[in-house]
């Protein structure tokens, strides 16, 4: 018997492929211009020479590089704490009613269009890092270098990190909280009949579910470093690296966002924006990947 | 006996901690709430039903109106749910389907590596083979990008959905002598219909908020309102990030009043997700 | 029940805009914002008149304006700079294409220090601060200058384009021709390596409202914008030392002055790439403020008949009643008839 449905929905799976390959394929092809004439340096250097006359042209993206791991790294930093307490919180302690009201309000955070974290950043915690949290450690701390920027503008790696980490912070709770929620209630009983403490309890709870923590962080470090629109809001778009918060950056997103609407009018541009696209590619396709794999070598175990 | 107080100590610090966390990681959710509303609410109040239908005006003092970004929104979400909806369920339903297929699999796998994916990237993508071909910026460029981002989270759902189906409906129906056709689509697909349903409108609501991939694809119109699916088209979000980067005080009230629309077109669609499931990922 | 409501609303959503949409024909044109409010206004203006007609401009800067020209993405360009003679000629092998000057304006330098509302910035001075040789706002050169301004010892923030700009060209070419060290170390164009952004002392903002924005929000810093944005955001305007030595606003009379000692030589419309911005930038004059810039538009030479009409129509309304003073907005100079004639002359090779 032939089956029907088989090839009624292949063509579907396909055109996803399609289009998923399609992808690399404009991606790569776009950017082998700039490999050919730069090389792998397009990642290495931090230089922005774009000139009309195409000799003088040489871009180099490593400080959109540093910028999207830095302020990502930040994010997660800032989002582990808080989703994992989000999480317990949720599944064990809190009353029925308070437990659907902070499921229902993390859902609308982490499906808030992310203009509107943007305008919120922008507007409102900029200012207020800077005046209440920059100024102050660079007032006392600023031998060290973290805190060694004066935090004149407050556009910086800080303010991006933790709008990113706000914003990460409910899709990373949802998965440790799937995971923590899955564990057997056999194994909290004889937890607390053994005598621990709720303390004690959790602390042995989590380190069973560590793997589902670990790529739950993976996965919101893939969401950080994809993030544009309210990144660069925050950011200040300058081609800096500096090891200290409170500097100003770029990110790739961002710089894509900035740089792309006049590529066209240079010989190397568009290629070298495509290649910093490309790096984001596959930073977000060996995220993914790692992620996947780890949750489901955890469940395999497991179950 | 001293160390069971510094076990209890340390579990109340524990507890403490663990809710002060908990409200701190919720907490900016409710200051962008309020924020929007306490800064839009006067706008849209003072600009009336202008400031639904009309245009962007000049830098100074009226308000005008984000007319044609409304419109625009509309039309996008509505294009892109065309084009990537039937395409997602019926990927969906393939990896429901052959599980163990490598069709199969490969295609689940590519569907969480899509979600996941950077929106600016298939921005771009839509620019490279949609606009330039065209030579304009068009509603159809963005629909693309659009449908290419809420695919995933439409396809994931109607698996997820279709595998809590019990299994006995399914054996069931095949007992009728259906074909693998009528099972999938006359029995299963309309028992998993709630859930389908829920990642129609999680798609959809990424959609309308997506900044990103309208970058590059749409041009951003703010006084034209609609003139067609291959002409240049606005967008809420888009209009909302091109406005914050003005110096001008009626552009940066504008973009509030457009937040607080943008956030209520948003709630409008998450209601009816939360009344259909419990559990929901975004 | 939800589905069939759905799709009413689908279909009540793609229809109802179809039914209420009226034959109009649409201009498009995107690129500078150094011209945007002025151009803006002109559009206002003339489409008053013309109830049928739709004209957007986008601004995003004179890059974006000449990529989405050049990618055939709208029908007109603005850019300050005059293009070069490369793009010039890959532009031709798509169409004939005609180039012309709108509108005179001025690069302003604002700065934002707190009690500080007026300063004084010789050449060198300037050149320095941008480079990122001087540091501080109460460095000595600077206190020199302005000795009876209480300057903080604060860490100066360069704010520049973070697009593709002509301002920055404008900007750039003028500091590479008082500052030789600028000339060979960073050079001119649509956007440069900042040596103050590996100092950790920059910061981009999109397009001039991106600038202005940055600046009114962040004190200690300084950047270029063009003069009508620092006077509508009521931005400090530095006075800057021209080339006799005097330190000048920009200002009506100064723009004017400077205007009057430069000789504006245009080429004709289709040999727009003859021109060179080194000629109107540091003029002679006592009071004269010495970076001024012309705008410029940039149009095809063929279109379809109705857009030809309008666009013929526009671009000859713009430069005669557009040029009169109750059209000007604050901050740009009117051509001079001679120089507007170029652009009627442009309007009548349109076909």
């Amino acid at each position: 018997m032939k089956d029907y449905l088989k090839i009624f929905l292949l063509p579907f799976s396909s055109l996803v492929f399609g289009i998923f390959i399609l992808m690399l394929i404009v991606y790569f092809l776009n950017s082998y211009e700039i490999f050919k004439r730069e090389g792998l340096a397009i990642y290495f250097t931090n230089v922005w020479n774009a000139s009309e006359i195409p000799e003088e042209e040489y871009y180099g993206v490593l400080a959109a590089i540093y910028g999207s791991l830095y302020t990502s790294i930040i994010a997660i930093i800032i989002s582990l704490p808080l989703s994992i307490s989000l999480a317990i919180f949720i599944v064990d302690y809190a009353p029925k009613r308070l437990k659907e009201f902070f499921i229902i309000a993390s859902d609308i955070m982490a499906g808030l269009p992310t203009i509107l974290y943007g305008i919120w950043g922008a507007f409102i915690l900029v200012p207020f890092l800077k005046n209440y949290v920059m100024e102050p450690l660079y007032q006392s701390l600023s031998f060290i270098p973290l805190f060694s920027y004066p935090p004149t503008t407050g556009f910086s790696y800080l303010s991006a990190g933790v709008l990113l980490g706000i914003m990460v912070t409910p899709f990373a709770t949802s998965i440790i909280r799937e995971a923590y929620r899955m564990i057997p209630q056999m194994y909290k009983e004889a937890l607390y009949s053994l005598g621990a403490t709720r303390y004690e309890a959790t602390k042995v709870l989590l380190g069973y579910i560590k793997p589902a923590i670990v790529a739950g962080m993976i996965l919101a470090f893939g969401r950080a470093i994809g993030e544009t629109v309210a990144v660069s809001l925050v950011i200040g778009n300058v081609f800096n690296i500096d090891i200290s918060l409170f500097a100003p950056g770029y990110t790739i997103s961002s710089l894509i966002a900035n740089q792309f609407g006049n590529a066209f009018v240079y010989e190397y541009m568009v290629s070298a924006l495509f290649a910093a696209g490309l790096s984001l590619f596959f930073i977000g396709l060996i995220i993914n990947i790692l992620a996947l794999y780890i949750i489901r070598r955890w469940k395999y175990e497991t179950y | 006996m001293k160390r069971i107080n510094t076990r209890i100590l340390k579990d109340r610090i524990f507890l403490l901690g663990i809710i002060i966390l908990s409200l701190l990681a919720i907490l900016p959710l409710f200051h962008i709430l309020l924020t929007i509303f306490i800064k839009g609410f006067p706008v849209l109040i003072k600009g009336g039903i202008e400031f639904l239908t009309g245009t962007l005006p000049p830098p100074g003092h009226e308000l005008g109106g984000i007319g044609p970004a409304i419109i625009g929104t509309f039309i996008l979400v509505t294009l892109s749910s065309m084009l990537g909806i039937p395409i997602a369920i019926m990927a969906g339903i393939f990896a429901y389907e052959y599980p163990n297929s490598f069709i199969g699999r490969a295609t689940r796998l590519l569907l969480q590596i899509m979600m996941e994916f950077p929106t600016i990237l298939v921005g771009l993508f839509s620019m490279f083979i949609l606009v330039t071909p065209m030579g304009t910026y068009s509603a159809i460029a963005g629909a693309f990008a659009l449908a290419i981002i809420m695919m995933p989270y439409v396809a994931i759902s109607t698996e997820e959905s279709l595998r809590e189906v019990p299994k006995d409906y399914k054996e069931a129906a095949y007992s009728l002598g259906l074909t693998r056709f009528q099972v999938i689509f006359k029995v299963m697909v309309r028992i998993a219909r709630r859930g389908i349903l829920t990642g129609i409108l999680i798609g959809i609501a990424k959609a309308a908020g997506e900044t990103a991939p309208l970058l590059f694809t749409i041009g951003g119109s703010t006084r034209v309102y609609f003139e067609g699916l291959d002409k240049p088209i606005g967008a809420i979000p888009l209009l909302i990030y091109n406005l914050v980067q003005q110096p001008y005080e009626n552009y940066h009230q504008i973009a509030w009043g457009a937040a607080l629309v943008l956030l209520l077109i948003y709630l409008l669609i998450f209601t009816p997700i939360r009344l259909k499931l419990r559990e929901v990922r975004l | 029940m939800i589905r069939k409501f759905l799709l009413i609303l689908f279909l009540a959503i793609i229809f109802i805009p179809m039914c209420t949409k009226k034959e109009f024909i649409t201009i498009t044109g995107s690129g500078a914002t150094f011209p945007q409010p002025q151009f803006e206004k002109w559009i206002s203006e003339f489409i008053k008149e013309m109830p049928n007609v739709r004209i957007e401009y986008y601004g995003g800067g004179s890059g974006k304006g000449l990529n989405d020209f050049k990618k055939g993405l709208v029908d007109f360009a603005l850019s300050d700079p005059p293009i070069k003679k490369q793009l010039w000629k890959e532009l031709e092998k798509k169409g004939k294409i005609l180039q012309f000057p709108i509108i005179i304006g001025a690069v302003a330098i604002v700065f934002n220090v707190p009690n500080v509302d007026e300063l004084k910035l010789s050449r060198d001075v300037l050149v320095d601060i941008f480079l990122g040789k001087i540091e501080y706002w109460d460095d000595e050169r600077i206190k020199r200058l302005n000795p009876d301004k209480k300057l903080p010892h604060e860490k100066i923030i360069v704010v520049h384009r973070s697009d593709s700009s002509g301002t920055t060209e404008i900007f750039t070419t003028f500091l590479s021709i008082i500052s030789e060290e600028w000339r060979t170390k960073v050079g001119s164009g649509k956007y440069v390596d900042w040596p103050v952004d590996k100092l950790g002392r920059g910061l981009g903002g999109k397009g001039n409202q991106g600038v202005v924005a940055i600046i009114k929000q962040t004190p200690y810093t300084i950047g270029y914008v063009e003069y009508a944005y620092a006077i509508r955001e009521n931005l400090s305007i530095a006075l800057i030392e021209n080339r006799e030595g005097n330190f000048v606003k920009p200002e009506q009379e100064t723009i004017k002055e400077a205007v009057k000692n430069v000789a504006l030589v245009f080429p004709e419309p289709d040999r727009g790439y003859e021109e060179k911005i080194e000629n109107l930038l540091d003029p002679p004059g006592n009071n004269s403020y010495p970076i001024i810039a012309v705008s410029h538009m940039i149009v095809w030479k063929d279109y379809p008949d109705e857009k030809a009409k309008i666009l013929k129509e526009f671009i000859k309304w713009i430069m005669t009643e557009g040029q009169k003073d109750t059209y000007i907005m604050p901050g740009y100079a009117p051509l001079p008839k001679e120089v507007a004639e170029i652009g009627i002359r442009a309007a009548e090779m349109i076909e």
